[in-house]
């Protein structure tokens, strides 16, 4: 089942034309990846899914119910992490995440363990200051957790890796694989290297719409290069079958590209055995999201 | 139910620990006691100034000073007070949207309704407290020094007050579900109520503005009668129900 499904979603602002047909389908129990631009329209959508935002048309579904603007019943299935999580900065984390199950209508009980459970988890259990003084990486933790305290199906989060450091990033991708067996996470993000890193699923947003969506392996293959690396013992080696096929470009002292054509890796490997090369790594090269980003978004 | 009290509960905690209470508690605490204080210093104050008064042609002699002393004082004092608690309460709605802490509220499931239900019912019991508290100071100083039953209609000039300071509660309520940021509501709710104190001097409009309700003066020396005012609080009560009831589908329709 779909967990999210929005088709054909529309909103402009003002002049400009942000999402101009989206349709996206998040499938239960993935993580994931929402990339594109800064500008792109990932933020938009976010807040339209939430009810934040009127779309001009279109319609969103969360759990197989319509997302309506303004009072949004939905948002009970959703745990949302915005970009720059903001709390009352006169509360402390445990404070902040008891307002938040009373505001959701959970019982005493269930927040108390709830909290408790949460903090550990992001690893503010021991933190008894105000918000007013923390980290933008502690205050991603915190986001992260208030987001889950009611057990949401589907957690959103708006680029929550994007103005932290190396190791506050590691953190809060570690949490949110961590989660995964619990919830549905959709995230934004335009740092190509976290999605390699946790996504199951992607879809590359471009120009108001979504250029490609899927399984990420899917995508990967689908999109899989049908160039090889060659790579041998000695420059002596590469020079003879450089020699012998002119099209092979050298990219290294012992390490040449080839695309396939006619039998080429079949005619390469011919000549490898009929003269003995000792090879170091023969590999097909697997197209980088980068690669892969920069294709669609140059289309 | 639960999360009207739970977001209350938090706007209570976020006006003791900003220390907004504790300022405005000091502040009209110091204007109840400052109105009897000027009345019964006033002797004196003529006295210190009545050798270079003399000197300029003004001859002081007795001066007797009345419980109306202490309550014209009150009149003058109150619209600072107003003033004041407007400024310092300007951005209690308006800040929730630049900061975006309204967002993880109302993406948990908070209804918009109760955003708006908590904000205005807690600035009202702010106002309304402060209020009464300074009323309540500067009653016990003057019927301490002097005698409070000699000014007529008191009750009731200061009902009248305390609506117009609903009002303008109400304004800012609605101001505040409207503009972005809290210079949008100080000049909604100011506008509003210098257009009021603009057509109150337009002999034929006057008693049916709202503004009309602070002139107490007129009242406790007994120069209008109570019946006077009738118009212009059932115009302010009126007003404030309004702004309070269109504030909640303003704020429905918000973009956040």
């Amino acid at each position: 089942m779909d967990m999210l499904r929005i088709d054909d979603l529309h909103r402009r602002f003002g002049e400009k034309e942000v999402l101009k047909g989206l349709n996206l389908s998040v499938p239960e129990n993935s993580i994931f990846g929402f990339i594109g631009r800064n500008g792109a329209g990932k933020t938009t959508t976010m807040k339209t899914v939430l009810g934040l935002l009127r779309p001009d048309r279109g319609e969103i579904t969360v759990a197989g119910e319509k997302v309506e603007f303004g009072q949004t019943a939905t948002n009970r299935f959703i745990g949302y992490l915005p970009d720059v999580p903001e709390f009352y900065s006169f509360m402390n984390p445990q404070e902040y995440l008891y307002f938040c199950g009373e505001i959701t209508g959970m019982d005493k009980k269930e927040i108390r363990s709830r909290t408790d459970e949460l903090l550990e988890l992001v690893g503010l259990q021991y933190e008894k200051h105000r918000v007013k003084g923390f980290s933008r990486g502690m205050k991603q933790r915190l986001g992260i957790a208030q987001a889950l305290l009611n057990r949401p199906k589907l957690l959103i989060c708006d680029e929550p890796t994007s103005a932290l450091d190396p190791m506050g990033r590691k953190e809060i991708l570690d949490i949110l694989m961590q989660v995964r067996e619990q919830t549905t996470v959709l995230f934004s993000t335009h740092i190509l290297s976290d999605v390699e890193r946790i996504c199951t699923d992607i879809a590359l947003l471009n120009d108001g719409k979504v250029a490609v969506q899927g399984k990420l392996s899917d995508i990967k293959t689908m999109y899989r290069s049908d160039e090889f690396l060659l790579e041998t013992e000695t420059e002596a080696d590469l020079v003879a079958i450089q020699n012998a096929f002119p099209f092979v470009e050298k990219i290294g002292r012992t390490q040449l590209t080839f695309r396939e054509r006619k039998h080429t890796q079949f005619d390469v490997l011919n000549f490898v055995t009929n003269h003995r090369i000792r090879l170091s790594k023969l590999d097909r090269v697997e197209p980088s999201l980068e690669d892969l980003f920069m294709e669609v978004v140059d289309k | 139910m639960k999360s009207l009290f739970a977001f209350m509960k938090k706007e209570i905690l976020e006006q003791i620990r900003t220390g907004k209470i504790i300022l405005l508690g000091l502040l009209f605490v110091l204007f109840g006691i400052m109105n009897p204080a000027i009345a019964k210093l006033t002797p004196w104050i003529l006295e210190s100034v009545a050798d270079t008064m003399e000197s300029s042609g003004m001859v002081i002699t007795s001066v007797t000073i009345t419980a109306m002393d202490s309550w014209t004082q009150f009149f003058k004092n109150i619209p600072i007070g107003l003033i004041a608690f407007v400024l310092i309460e300007s951005s209690i709605l308006t800040k929730e949207y630049s900061s975006g802490t309204l967002i993880l509220s109302l993406t948990k499931g908070l209804e918009r309704f109760k955003v708006v239900v908590t904000k205005a019912t807690v600035l009202t019991v702010l106002w309304t407290i402060c209020y009464w508290m300074c009323f309540g100071i500067t009653y016990g100083y003057t019927a301490y020094f002097w005698d409070n039953s000699i000014a007529q209609n008191l009750i009731f000039s200061i009902v009248c007050w305390w609506v117009f300071g609903v009002m303008v509660v109400a304004l800012m309520v609605v101001f505040s579900t409207l503009a972005k940021s809290n210079t949008g509501v100080l000049c909604g709710t100011g506008g509003v109520v210098f257009a009021s104190y603009m057509l109150g001097m337009l002999p034929k409009c006057s008693k049916y503005m709202p503004s009309y309700l602070t002139d107490g003066n007129s009242l406790i020396y007994g120069l209008t009668d109570a019946e006077k005012y009738m118009p212009s609080l059932i115009i302010a009560a009126g007003l404030s129900v309004i702004c309070l009831v269109i504030s909640i589908p303003i704020f429905n329709k918000r973009h956040l």
